[in-house]
């Protein structure tokens, strides 16, 4: 609980925020160890390969928050190009484009509409990138496929 | 009066004159003509007397900045961006870190369309205030504020002096990048200038700041970098497109301003990034190289090396006499030889095969390890030597000069020529060193150029061990002498003589290999023609040859079929300077074969083989 004693305001605000007026089709909630640690999860957009997917996230906000941006993973297996193996999600907003203006709110609803856009010009995984641009229908069944095999019933 | 000064007036008038009758009636190659301009460039550099002996001041086409030359320029650019286009001085000085501090840049995105430039950089137009309200809520901590301890760049986005603050800081601390902080509002791409961080940032995130501005006008600029040298604060501006890269530093370090490694002349860029790539390769083979000692040749105990010169003398009881490089006995390496050292020459140190080591590389001489091991050693000792020398000129100017103007009652000022001799020192090495890096990509066919090539490079390694011996023993005695030396006014004399002599050889030893050795035919058969052309000269000096000799250069084409360097000119580029005594005693000799038309490369080969090279000499 040491970890919870000096939060800071706008931490505690955003979460509560995030809690009474939810953003549609995310869900976050903080750990109850950690305030800093959220468990996340995005329904995958519709009209979107991943539509009918649950998709669980982990999102933590270091120390350096908000000058620094929240590190947010995937853990649920996903077939994107700006996503990799381990889950790392290639957004600019996570890295270089980070400002403290930004939220947790609009960190996820930036990760939402990446489902909806892939973007394999700037991949994070070189194979299914690859994959995207040479046979992009076959890439989205991929997609569907994982996400009725990993995203579905869990 | 100084013995220097009229030895190089008389060589420079020599030169002058031999060139007068040797290019008349034949103005026209290009190369011949750039060698007269060499001589008047040495003419000029023997009469003043500069610390940096090899470096022509009058033709400088670089400058050195220090820290307030630097903040100077950067204010003079600011204000005119800032008079020119009627703005801000912090908005110029956005707009110029913007566009990599060129001015004209600045100027023409400007006028072709300030609407963009203004959107492009962050720079708004007309100021939006802050919020009409008593309080607002910061966009960053969320709390609300009196709108007083608020603060927003041009576009009127409120955030609290704390956040600003954090902001400012994890951007500065994030690096350079913060001089083009932004509004963190991420909508918004305002600029935030220099005033802001002034006003709400950190003192020490100020001093960052400050430092990334100051270090961005030098790194961001095509025309300027810093000077490579560990701890050195300058920075150098050069005239792109001006001739050699050269660059001379104010702490005194020498590079090259295209690929920032040290000075490397005579060898290009790309001879010195392939070489720096193959011993990165190699190094693990060339461990036992690095390490700094050797066996004594004849008690085989570890020597170290202590000194820069190659004379090394074994510990007593042993003391034995030897030369560094090659482990032969010191006494076939002296003055009375002839100077000339056979120890940089790797074809004939395989064929001695006199020591144990020399043999066991023999058994592998067809390694081409060999043959790199051979190049790198040299090129490492003399490396290790320049290093040694550098530390040894600064131990001079710090204690010994001092020591030595209350022993020999000499003001300092007249001790000049000291320095002058280790700096020359300092110099002849780095040369000397890439000289071996030079000689490792020299073809194997061109046999002529090879000989020719290693040839100089002896000369150059005895000229250059002569004058370190001079200033590193000889001035030993004169320093631990209980009173004046009678003798002191001949050795300065003598090292200011060598200091002149060996600076002027290793120019035009620069010269000709930066040319290729372009004078040496790289065909290796001597023609009878042309041999019998400078025959009919026959003297055995060459200023009598030297019509002839252009005669049959002028006759044929660059692709001269004499078989060896066509005429005598680079020759006597090398030898220009000629000084008193046995100093050139060799060169002589071949110079005497070159004026009777033997292909000299050929000759050299020959008398090596015969065992003849000393007598020849004496
Ligand atoms: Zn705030
Ligand atoms: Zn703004
Ligand atoms: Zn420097
Ligand atoms: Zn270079
Ligand atoms: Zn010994
Ligand atoms: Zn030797």
């Amino acid at each position: 609980m040491a970890t919870n004693s000096n939060l800071p305001r706008r931490i505690i605000k955003e979460t509560q925020r995030l809690l009474s007026e939810p953003a549609p089709g995310i869900s976050a909630s903080p750990s109850e160890e950690n305030m800093r640690y959220f468990n996340v999860m995005i329904l995958g957009p519709a009209q979107s390969p991943y539509e009918g997917g649950v998709f669980k996230l982990e999102l933590f906000l270091p120390e350096e928050y908000p000058m620094a941006p929240p590190k947010v993973r995937f853990l649920t297996k996903i077939y994107h190009p700006n996503i990799d193996k381990l889950g790392r999600i290639c957004l600019d907003i996570l890295k270089d484009k980070w400002s403290p203006a930004l939220q947790i709110r609009t960190v996820l609803l930036s990760i939402q509409a990446l489902l909806s856009a892939p973007n394999p010009d700037d991949p994070l995984s070189e194979n299914i990138a690859k994959h995207w641009k040479s046979n992009e229908v076959e890439a989205v069944e991929t997609a569907k496929e994982w996400t009725r095999v990993y995203a579905t019933g869990a | 009066m100084d013995s220097e000064d009229e030895m190089s007036m008389h060589d420079a008038n020599d030169a002058e004159s031999l060139d007068d009758d040797f290019y008349s009636g034949d103005g026209a190659d290009s190369d011949e003509a750039d060698i007269t301009m060499d001589y008047e460039f040495i003419d000029n550099d023997s009469d003043d007397s500069d610390d940096f002996p090899s470096h022509h001041r009058s033709q400088l086409n670089y400058t050195v900045l220090g820290e307030a030359d630097i903040l100077q320029r950067q204010e003079e650019y600011i204000t005119q961006v800032s008079m020119v286009l009627s703005i801000s001085r912090i908005a110029a000085s956005i707009l110029l870190r913007h566009y990599n501090w060129c001015v004209s840049r600045v100027n023409d995105e400007w006028f072709a369309d300030e609407e963009k430039v203004r959107r492009v950089v962050g720079l708004l137009e007309y100021p939006v205030p802050l919020p009409d309200a008593k309080e607002v809520t910061c966009g960053i901590c969320f709390e609300m504020y009196p709108c007083d301890m608020m603060r927003s760049a041009a576009c009127g986005h409120p955030f609290c002096v704390t956040c600003w603050q954090g902001y400012m800081s994890s951007s500065i601390n994030d690096g350079p990048g913060c001089l083009m902080l932004r509004c963190p509002d991420p909508s918004c791409c305002a600029a935030v200038g220099q005033d802001m961080i002034n006003a709400l940032a950190l003192r020490e995130d100020k001093d960052k700041y400050k430092r990334y501005f100051l270090r961005s006008f030098i790194e961001d600029n095509r025309k300027t970098k810093w000077c490579p040298a560990p701890g050195c604060e300058f920075a150098v501006d050069f005239i792109v497109g001006s001739g050699s890269y050269d660059v001379n530093c104010r702490c005194s370090y020498s590079f090259c301003w295209n690929c920032t490694e040290e000075a490397h002349r005579p060898v290009d860029c790309g001879t010195v990034a392939k070489w720096i790539l193959k011993n990165s390769a190699e190094s693990e083979n060339m461990n036992w190289i690095l390490a700094n000692s050797k066996p004594c040749p004849k008690c085989k105990r570890p020597i170290e090396k202590n000194q820069g010169c190659m004379h090394i003398t074994c510990t007593p009881p042993c003391k034995y006499e030897f030369c560094w490089l090659c482990l032969g006995a010191w006494s076939d390496h002296g003055e009375r030889t002839g100077g000339f050292y056979a120890c940089n020459r790797y074809e004939a140190a395989k064929q001695e095969g006199v020591y144990d080591e020399a043999e066991k590389r023999r058994e592998m001489a067809k390694n081409s390890l060999e043959r790199y091991t051979h190049y790198y050693e040299r090129w490492a000792t003399n490396q290790s030597s320049r290093q040694k020398a550098l530390a040894d000129l600064s131990q001079m100017q710090a204690v010994h000069l001092e020591k030595l103007s209350d022993i020999q009652s000499q003001p300092e000022s007249q001790l000049k020529f000291i320095i002058e001799a280790w700096l020359q020192i300092v110099e002849c090495r780095r040369v000397l060193k890439w000289t071996y890096a030079y000689g490792f990509y020299l073809p194997e066919h061109e046999q002529a150029k090879r000989q020719f090539f290693e040839y100089l490079q002896g000369e150059a390694e005895s000229g250059l061990e002569r004058l370190h011996q001079c200033a590193e023993k000889e001035l030993q005695g004169y320093l631990n002498a209980e009173g004046p030396s009678k003798d002191f006014n001949e050795f300065r004399t003598k090292l200011a003589g060598l200091t002149s002599v060996t600076r002027n050889y290793f120019e035009n030893l620069v010269r000709a290999l930066e040319n290729g050795l372009s004078d040496v035919d790289s065909h290796g058969a001597c023609s009878r023609a042309a041999s019998s052309k400078s025959l009919g000269g026959g003297s055995s000096k060459a200023r009598g040859t030297r019509g002839k000799a252009a005669a049959s250069k002028s006759s044929s084409s660059r692709m001269d079929d004499s078989g060896h360097w066509s005429s005598s000119l680079l020759w006597k580029n090398l030898v220009s300077d000629r000084p008193a005594g046995a100093v050139m005693k060799l060169a002589d000799t071949v110079k005497t074969m070159l004026d009777v038309g033997l292909p000299v490369g050929h000759i050299l080969g020959q008398m090596r083989t015969e065992g003849r090279w000393k007598d020849a000499t004496r």
